[in-house]
């Protein structure tokens, strides 16, 4: 609602002579509506203005959202930052521990490790042993003498569009799915319940390695993987939320109003359970990056020598009792993105749920 | 507010504490269930309540396997571990010693008739077998029939019929024969005669390979869907007995024989089995002093290498990489191939990436598994096909290039099919990055996949290059060579040569097969034509990493049928 | 309640046997076969065909393997244990890995619902922010590494619990894998109470029950964690199923002899029949499982039990 058109009422108010006098539509405005208190900010607030500000407003939710942009910028230019390629090798310098400029004059990241074997402790400096004065792996190099910074970055890179995708389709279908079936109930629910069971029955390692047996492994073919498998999850929450929620009032309402089947579910119930389905949604990030590694695991992950961030901790991990700063990185950076994706999608959840604006 | 939480964090602290010990408790009832059940495996270790000491009384040698054992049938089994435990409680009419040579066991001596055709063993007489029944030739007669038998359909049946060329056995495979027409035969209880189609110079060394191992028929017949699945469907005549197993498990025992009779060599008291597949868990159990044997990952060398107990120990595998000849028009382009041979670097593969002792080989036939008439090492000398094979890259440059012209080409890709292990991986990532370095122009995808599926692509022909492995059945360079003959199984790049298979032909069945020096010198003309003509890209000789702790001594390790014997080994 | 019941165990009949066939398929399409050794040649394994009866049509290795199965034979493995009756191979490992399953469940279910409720009353204090961190690092740090790291300190470095699983201390044994596997549940456990808890926390009957007077743990049982349950049953169901039917990269770390690495290796190498066999007891118990959270549905919340009985 705009308050104009009343200024524009008010003009014609004073401008009109005619002696008799026929109702016009300005006559059941407001009287005085220059003069009384209408709180323009407010009114003028969109819904989706108001969600950014209280968004905005809420720390760990901005640090979340600043980890996840920082990471995709990150893996958007890191891996030009210096003069590695992900995928180049140099088996002379292999395992290298971490060297950063600056840092290595304070002792820190300096390229020496210290491993543990059967026979003691033992310090060494792959760098001072070569001689290599002007070489610096920031992150350390592999056990083929790959950067493990530009293959962190990399990885990280392949993780979240695997991610995103995962993520966009598991809501997509597994949101539309479960609420038609919890909405309809009934038929249509046992009905579609039973497909769901069949396809959620069958372990999932079977259905994914198949297809990855039958596919050309890539990754297009994990993403499908993936949409095969990850929408289920979802599905089950979100029917469980519409059977929670379309005995409610609000509901029976709008369909004595008349409203249709389709727009109960995406236009009065859907923003109501927003909440539970973003959480949801952000944990089908981190289940759909570990799919993934687990795929990595079992050697059918992205295909060497790509890598993927769960790819990354599967190679540290054999050399983790030997240079575990090779698993670190990636390590961290998976957890840091798990971390903002957790805080942003509470961020997001609160600031959407209206019930929740008075807290 | 204050108090209502504290009251509820009481509350769930104390539902948390509930729940945790009903947990636990039922947990603990559950698991005396299967503790029970492995009494026996408890039986011969004392444990310790702490858990700390591995289980097992002092000189019982504590052995990690990287692999569960698959089946303790021997003319079933098919796998290096299988074998493994099956020889630990059985003996066959011969063993290996030290030197990877047969030497008697079951048979007390033996006689070949002149044509080399007749095998005669002489079965000794203090030979029993756990139940106390004394182990005789009929034994022999039932496990090879089994072997070949095709109901029985063993994997190794062609160590009979291709290799060990018995009698009959071939049509015995295929259907057109009875069993009962094997050419071996029991005279007598004590003495076993077998006939050859035609003579095998190595036929003595097939004897240790357990699938031609005895089974007891009466035995068998108490047992026979569920034969080798528990102690008590295994019977053994050898240095151990097996006493706690169940299908593929993961921990499992032996005990020392005490009516073997040579059990008066046997020092270990017993054996005992624990299956890894984490290599880094291994390693720990290894120094917290619960492991005396134990295989290390490329990438633990570094933490081991200065260690005493630590060696690489000649596992026989060749890895190499097998280019589809036959198909792939630009791999039928000789030059493409020697370019390719020629642009690997074989000693960074070795020493860079798989750090357990690998050699790198340049010869078709792998090192140290076959010995010549002379003693020496078939493949002793690596350098002779150097004109073929080496790391060169200004020569890998030049053959590509004048492949390439010859061919009409600037480019070439090409996908390479691997195995999704942790090596074939490794080794594949290496090869792509020095081929595309080296040659210019050429792309290599790597194709990942699970094993089974990479075997049956290449037996299927679907494929460009292959990255596989070939492990020697039989301590005779024939095990690799004769694989090249024009329609062999293996012979996956369909490569064809009529001077190879005529010479092939004059060393197995022809006039070669009894005089070894002749046949020996012949063999190597025949791996030449292979190197020449770049049929195979030898990578390396595999060889695992292993822990030995110093105070065992007397493990005989080999890279052929039984990779370790513990008849001789000793534990301080 | 009853019909109801009664109605989804007919259904769950016939659900199985599509389950069972989906997979009869699907093992045909799988590429490669058992028998591909490279020591096989075609004869061979055309002989190996024939032995198990791989060689007949689907439909007529379909109908003798429902058979055999209604007599308890869910035939022999092919090249894991060969000719091992899978019952066999699954009777003694199965208990195993629903023992630390189980485990794992109760302990990422407690500890989580108890991460969670905390956040959600500490709601935007410290607590919720170190509730949320240890949650995260749940999901994201891989089990494996978990358990690696696990095994190192308490099992190598201090001694406390064996490195190894061993049947003769069965419960020493399960501790470090029951830890390694709770962390992904848990940090569910904990996103999904907390998010739920605030949720019904800020809704009117909560105000309404407050404002009457209750207080303490009445309200916060009876009330609040009463309605929050549902969701979390609905993520917990299926993470249980998960979890008792075993997990590779736990049971290989801590050399399990679990049911986990069995499926795994069968997948890879083609062993048909255990691949089928475990497969269709995963489906089992997830159908069983989820049979039990519909019902508790309707226990939980009687509004459910109306709809559906309506």
């Amino acid at each position: 609602m705009e308050i104009r058109p009343l200024a524009n009422t008010g003009e014609a108010l004073e401008n009109s002579s005619a002696p008799e006098y026929t109702p016009e539509a300005k006559d059941f405005c407001l009287r005085n509506s220059e003069t009384i208190a209408i709180d323009n900010n407010f009114a003028a607030q969109s819904y989706w203005k108001e969600v950014v500000l209280r968004y905005v407003s809420k720390k760990s939710a901005m640090i979340g959202l600043f980890f996840i942009v920082l990471i995709t910028v990150m893996a958007i230019i890191g891996p030009g930052m210096n003069d590695y390629s992900y995928s180049a090798q140099n088996l002379l310098q292999k395992n290298f521990a971490p060297r950063i400029p600056f840092l290595e004059g304070l002792g820190l990241f300096n390229g020496s490790e210290t491993i543990s074997t059967t026979t003691g402790f033992k310090t060494i400096n792959y760098y001072a042993e070569q001689g290599l004065s002007d070489i610096y792996y920031w992150f350390g190099s592999d056990n083929f003498g790959r950067d493990i910074w530009t293959r962190t970055w990399s990885g990280a890179r392949v993780s979240l569009i695997i991610a995103v995708a995962a993520a966009v389709i598991d809501m997509l279908i597994g949101m539309s799915y479960g609420l038609i079936s919890g909405y309809f109930g009934g038929k249509v629910d046992i009905f579609m319940q039973r497909i769901l069971e069949i396809a959620n029955g069958i372990p999932r390692l079977v259905i994914v390695t198949l297809l990855l047996l039958v596919l050309k492994p890539g990754m297009v073919t994990i993403v499908i993987a993936l949409m095969l498998t990850e929408w289920m999850s979802m599905s089950r929450i979100a029917r469980a939320e519409m059977l929670k929620l379309k005995e409610e009032e609000f509901v029976l309402a709008s369909r004595t109003l008349g409203a249709g089947s389709f727009f109960i579910i995406f236009k009065e119930i859907l923003p109501n359970i927003i909440g539970p389905i973003i959480t949801q949604v952000m944990f089908s990030i981190p289940t759909a990056i570990f799919t993934e590694a687990f795929l990595s695991f079992v050697g059918l992950g992205i295909p060497v020598p790509q890598c993927s961030l769960g790819s990354l901790i599967s190679e540290g991990f054999n050399s983790f009792t030997t240079h575990p700063y090779q698993i670190i990185p990636p390590i961290i950076v998976m957890a840091l993105l798990m971390l903002s994706f957790n805080l942003t999608a509470d961020g997001l959840r609160e600031a959407l749920d209206p019930k929740l604006k008075e807290r | 507010m204050k108090r209502r939480l504290l009251a509820f964090i009481m509350t769930s602290a104390m539902a948390l504490s509930l729940v945790g010990c009903g947990g636990y408790n039922q947990t603990n009832t559950q698991a005396a269930a299967p503790a029970s059940d492995s009494a026996e495996s408890a039986s011969a270790s004392d444990s310790s309540a702490s858990g700390e000491s591995a289980a097992g009384s002092s000189s019982d040698l504590n052995v990690m396997l990287e692999t569960p054992v698959e089946s303790l049938d021997p003319q079933q089994a098919t796998d290096g571990t299988s074998f493994e435990v099956i020889a630990d409680y059985t003996d066959g009419l011969m063993q290996m010693d030290s030197d990877g040579q047969a030497v008697n066991a079951l048979a007390e001596s033996y006689e070949l008739s002149d044509d080399g055709l007749t095998y005669t063993f002489h079965i000794r007489d203090d030979a029993n077998w756990s139940n106390g029944t004394p182990v005789t030739a009929a034994d022999f007669v039932f496990g090879w029939q089994r072997a070949v038998d095709p109901e029985v359909a063993s994997e190794y049946a062609y160590m009979l019929s291709d290799i060990g060329q018995i009698k009959n056995a071939a049509e015995i495979i295929s259907g057109e024969k009875d069993k009962s027409e094997l050419g071996v035969t029991a005279v007598d209880d004590k003495t076993l005669t077998v006939e050859l189609n035609a003579p095998v110079s190595y036929f003595l060394s097939l004897m240790y390979f357990p699938t031609f191992y005895p089974v007891n028929e009466e035995f068998f017949n108490t047992c026979p869907d569920t034969y080798g699945t528990s102690p008590e469907t295994t019977l053994s005549n050898g240095a151990f007995i097996l006493d706690s197993y169940e299908p593929a498990a993961t921990a499992f025992h032996l005990t020392k024989n005490a009516d073997y009779y040579d059990a008066a060599n046997v020092q270990l008291s017993g054996l005992n089995y624990q299956v890894i597949q984490d290599s880094q868990q291994a390693l720990m159990s290894y120094q917290a002093g619960d492991l005396d044997l134990t295989l290390v990952n490329g990438e633990q060398v570094d933490q081991v290498k200065d260690d005493p107990a630590f060696k690489a120990v000649g596992a026989g595998y060749l890895w190499y990489v097998s280019p589809n000849i036959d198909s792939v028009p630009e791999l039928n382009n000789l030059n493409i191939r020697k370019a390719l041979t020629m642009a690997i670097d074989r000693d960074s593969i070795t020493a860079g990436v798989l750090k357990d002792g690998s050699k790198p080989t340049y010869t078709a036939v792998p090192m140290d598994f076959a010995a010549g008439p002379d003693g020496s090492d078939f493949s002793a000398d690596q350098d002779k096909f150097s004109d073929v094979c080496k790391f060169d890259s200004a020569a890998a440059a030049d053959y590509w290039n004048k492949g390439l012209e010859e061919l009409g080409i600037k480019s070439l890709e090409l996908d390479m099919i691997v195995d999704a292990d942790d090596a074939p991986q490794k080794v594949a990532q290496v090869l792509k990055e020095q081929w595309e370095t080296t040659l210019p122009g050429f792309t290599v995808n790597l194709v990942i996949e699970p094993k089974k599926q990479r075997v049956k692509d290449m037996q299927d022909g679907n494929f460009q290059i292959g990255l596989t492995r070939w492990g020697p059945d039989y301590a005779d360079p024939m095990t690799y060579l004769g694989m090249w003959v024009t329609n062999n199984s293996n012979n996956y790049g369909l490569w064809s040569n009529a001077d190879y298979d005529s010479i092939i032909a004059e060393c197995t069945t022809g006039d070669l097969a009894t005089d070894a020096k002749a046949r020996w010198s012949k063999l190597y003309d025949a791996e030449k034509i292979v190197m020449d003509e770049a049929v195979i890209f030898p990578l390396y000789t595999q060889c695992n990493a292993e822990m030995v702790n110093t105070n065992v001594s007397g493990i005989d390790f080999h890279p052929v049928a039984l990779n370790r014997v513990y008849k001789a080994a000793k534990k301080n | 309640m009853k019909k109801y019941i009664l109605k989804r165990l007919v259904t769950t009949i016939f659900t199985l046997l599509v389950i069972l066939l989906v997979l009869f398929i699907l093992m045909h399409l799988m590429p490669g076969s058992p028998f591909n050794d490279e020591k096989l040649n075609s004869d061979q394994r055309a002989a190996l065909y024939a032995k198990y009866g791989l060689d007949q049509p689907i439909v007529v290795q379909f109908f003798r393997y429902v058979v055999n199965m209604l007599h308890g034979d869910f035939g022999v493995s092919y090249n894991i244990s060969k000719n091992t009756p899978i019952s066999q191979l699954i009777q003694s490992r199965l208990p195993i890995s629903m023992q630390i399953g189980g485990c794992a469940v109760a302990l990422g279910a407690v500890v989580g619902l108890l991460l969670g409720l905390l956040a959600a009353f500490k709601h935007d204090t410290i607590w919720d922010t170190l509730a949320t961190i240890i949650s995260v690092i749940g999901v994201s740090v891989p089990s494996y590494v978990f358990a690696l790291a696990l095994s190192y300190q308490l099992g190598f470095k201090w001694g406390l619990f064996p490195m190894l699983y061993r049947a003769d201390h069965a419960f020493d044994s399960a501790v470090m894998p029951s830890i390694a596997l709770s962390m992904f549940t848990m940090a569910s456990i904990a996103r999904f109470t907390r998010s739920e808890m605030l949720e019904v926390l800020g809704s009117e009957y909560m105000l309404l029950a407050e404002s009457k007077g209750l207080s303490g743990s009445s309200l916060i049982f009876k009330h609040a964690l009463r309605n929050a349950l549902i969701p979390i049953i609905t993520v917990l169901a299926p993470l249980i199923v998960d979890l008792m039917t075993g997990s590779l990269v736990v049971e290989k770390i801590f050399a399990i002899p679990g049911v986990g690495s069995l499926l795994v290796n069968a997948i890879q190498s083609n062993d048909y029949n255990v691949v089928i066999a475990l497969s269709f007891i995963y489906s089992a118990m997830y159908i069983f499982i989820m049979l039990i959270v519909d019902i508790l549905y309707g226990i939980v919340d009687p509004r459910i039990r109306l709809a559906k009985e309506g």
